[in-house]
């Protein structure tokens, strides 16, 4: 008999199948797809190439599809045709923003989930978000600010604003700072924050057009002279993070044995809470509200590369650029002329691969 | 024979209680015997001797509202021009300063920034609901028109924003409604409905007179006329809002003697492009439309035209590189009394060399 019988082929597969079964296993337990360092670093280069290849296509893909000649043309041979034009002031200056708003949003997930040891942690919980969005609101439409990058401050200054309210609610009581106690106040403060916005941008009509924006997150405005504004504030936030993840396993293994290994946990939970603000707070002020990504990718970090944080923090920062670059790229062309935000279709392009993780295992408890 | 159109018919009932009965009879008569079929040019074409079809929802014009409420700019600008400021209980929702021969009558109006609530608007009793955009007879704002029919409450909405059902908002709209001939039939229906006839012929005869001389100037240019593509739109925080073609910003253009760079875009009144789709359409001019507040003037535009002036990416589209771009307002590009005006001073900053 020359074809296989059905049965024979599926008799076939099992060695793929039980490899894949056996990296879901590694990553029930905790280990991750990877282990050892080689692999690890190999795949992390693999990763920084697809982010690299996002970045390409971000910067070639849009209204007009334009070739790696022409974008090269822009810099090396600028005669200031429209298509210069849009490489220079538009898709690169977009292009990188997106990666840094991603590679932050990355950083800041790892950080909220480090520290508060909180699987739903993300820039959310600690009300960043609601804090930056409301700071905006308020310098539109009642300080009357319109250029971005006088809001931008404003985006900021609120986000550490509602850390530094969250972290003192989150404090109070016995027992200092707990891990749920933050989550509690951190809900509590984004659901205040986030009605007292609502009452203001129903009263004011003109301020409501800039705040979908505020609401969803878009790279739609990004511009280079954001991007240098906000680049200091992400590379202070990311060194601290860096220097953090020693501390943020030795939290995991609890707070006791924490304590008994040295870790001063307030002063971590602090420095942690400043590098969040440092992140999450700049990328809210460049690019708006982006929920989702701070959330899921350091889930798939932990479990590709098991739960060292030194591993988990990078494997994080360049998985979420890649994520939000291709979510953008997707909205440029799927709902022509308009563009889909951001913010958008990373839940929609991120949300299945997530639920679909949560299903075939436990994510990799904290 | 003559056959009496629904309108004329309507005419005779506005002219006296007595002879309603008559005509009446008149048109039962005549209709039975000639015109089977009432006119059909249109739906605001009366479907009997005391009502007049307003977006599919029959309007009596047999007892002259008098507690108007005036809802968004071009409402309360009606209601200023057909003369029944003195009737107004309550006007909401101004995207600009109205238009100086109504600033008298506007002060001291009761006014609402915003829609008020359905609750608020009953509290000023009123007995008709006059509203310039779809939006205010939705669930979430004062209810559906037949809601308000329940408690007694005529209304109306501009023929040229006709939602596709009541109750709905801007999704669908039939462009072949959005024209300035709907606002005349409007103002007309209107006169007829507040019993104000003489005032709306004014004002349609003062809008055709502009309209006729702007449409006499451009065609004495013939075949040398050049009808510049213009968008009229405002930045948003991740791109431009612009007027696309159901706007009535798109008739407005073509009697100007332009025409909309973004007509094609026939889904919504108001489209979000990125900038590089702006870049694309590369409009001749651009109308910054400033909104919305009581007090906004164009010169309120001049942040948003300043920005899209120094916009480098922006530095090749032929109204940035032309010095083309001009303040505006969102008022101006409503449909309403003062789109004649509009349609003139629009002609005068596109077409400069043929208006002196």
């Amino acid at each position: 008999m020359t074809t296989q019988s059905p049965s024979s082929v599926i008799a076939a597969a099992p060695p793929v199948w039980s490899r894949i079964r056996s990296w879901f296993t590694a990553a029930v337990q905790g280990q991750g797809l990877l282990s050892g360092t080689w692999s690890r670093s190999a795949g992390l280069l693999g990763t920084v190439l697809v982010l690299a290849a996002a970045m390409l296509m971000s910067l070639l893909i849009g209204h007009e599809r334009l070739t790696v000649d022409e974008v090269h043309a822009a810099y090396f041979a600028y005669t200031g045709s429209d298509t210069d034009l849009v490489v220079l002031h538009l898709r690169v200056p977009r292009t990188l923003v997106g990666l840094a708003v991603g590679v932050s949003l990355g950083a800041a997930g790892v950080l909220v989930q480090g520290v508060t040891r909180n699987p739903l942690g993300g820039p959310g919980i600690l009300g960043i978000n609601a804090g930056a969005s409301l700071a905006t609101v308020l310098a539109i439409s009642v300080l009357g600010v319109t250029a971005v990058l006088g809001y931008v401050w404003f985006a900021f200054a609120g986000a550490a604003l509602a850390a530094v309210a969250v972290y003192a609610v989150g404090s109070t009581g016995s027992g200092g700072a707990t891990p749920v106690k933050l989550a509690l106040a951190g809900a509590a403060v984004t659901a205040l924050l986030g009605s007292v916005t609502s009452a203001i941008i129903l009263r004011d009509r003109a301020s409501l057009d800039e705040y979908r924006f505020w609401v969803v997150g878009s790279l739609g405005g990004a511009d280079g002279a954001m991007l240098a504004e906000a680049s200091p504030f992400i590379a202070a936030g990311l060194v601290l993070a860096f220097a953090l993840t020693r501390s943020l396993n030795a939290l995991a293994t609890g707070d006791d044995l924490a304590r008994s290994l040295g870790v001063r946990l307030g002063r971590v939970r602090a420095l942690g809470g400043v590098a969040v603000v440092l992140l999450a707070g700049t990328a809210t002020a460049a690019a708006g509200p982006i929920g989702f990504v701070g959330l899921a990718v350091p889930h798939v970090a932990r479990a590709i590369a098991g739960p060292d944080y030194r591993w988990i923090l990078p494997w994080s920062a360049v998985l979420a650029p890649a994520l939000l670059l291709v979510a953008d790229i997707l909205g440029r062309v799927v709902a022509r002329p308009e563009e889909l935000q951001v913010g958008i279709v990373t839940a929609l392009v991120g949300a299945p691969v997530f639920i679909y993780l949560v299903r075939r295992k436990r994510l990799a408890g904290l | 024979m003559v056959c009496l159109t629904s309108r004329h018919t309507r005419r005779t009932t506005r002219s006296g209680a007595s002879r309603i009965t008559l005509s009446v009879l008149t048109t039962l008569a005549l209709t039975a015997s000639a015109c089977g079929v009432p006119d059909p040019s249109g739906d605001r074409e009366a479907t009997g001797t005391d009502h007049i079809l307003n977006c599919d929802i029959e309007v009596p014009v047999s007892e002259p509202p008098e507690r108007i409420f005036a809802a968004y700019q071009p409402a309360i600008e009606m209601a200023h021009a057909l003369g029944v400021s003195d009737r107004l209980v309550g006007t909401a929702y101004l995207d600009a300063e109205v238009l100086d021969e109504y600033t008298q009558a506007q002060q001291g109006q009761r006014y609402y920034e915003t829609l008020p609530s359905r609750e608020e608007v009953l509290s000023t009793e009123p007995d008709f609901v006059l509203s310039g955009f779809n939006g205010a007879f939705t669930d979430e704002n004062f209810g559906t028109r037949a809601s308000l029919r329940e408690i007694g409450i005529e209304s109306w909405i501009f023929s040229p924003l006709c939602p596709s059902e009541d109750g709905a908002g801007d999704e669908t709209i039939d462009p072949s409604t959005v024209t300035i001939e709907a606002v005349y039939e409007d103002l007309r229906d209107l006169g007829a409905v507040f019993g104000t006839e003489d005032a709306a012929e004014d004002v349609i005869a003062d809008m055709r007179k502009t309209i006729g001389e702007v449409a006499e100037t451009l065609d004495a240019a013939g075949d040398d006329l050049r009808r510049p593509s213009v968008m009229i739109g405002r930045p948003d925080a991740d791109g431009f809002r612009i007027a696309a073609g159901p706007d009535f910003s798109s008739e407005i253009l073509s009697h100007a003697g332009g025409r909309n760079a973004f007509a094609d875009l026939d889904s919504k009144r108001n489209v979000d492009i990125s900038t590089e789709e702006l870049i694309d359409r590369d409009p001749e001019h651009i109308f910054v439309d400033v909104c919305c507040a009581a007090g906004m003037t164009p010169e309120d535009s001049a942040d948003d035209v300043e920005a899209i002036l120094s916009n480098p990416a922006l530095a090749n589209v032929t109204a940035v590189a032309e010095g083309n771009v001009h303040e505006f307002t969102f008022a101006n590009r409503s449909a309403g009394v003062r789109s004649a005006t509009v349609i003139a001073e629009i002609a005068g900053t596109i077409h400069p060399e043929l208006f002196e």
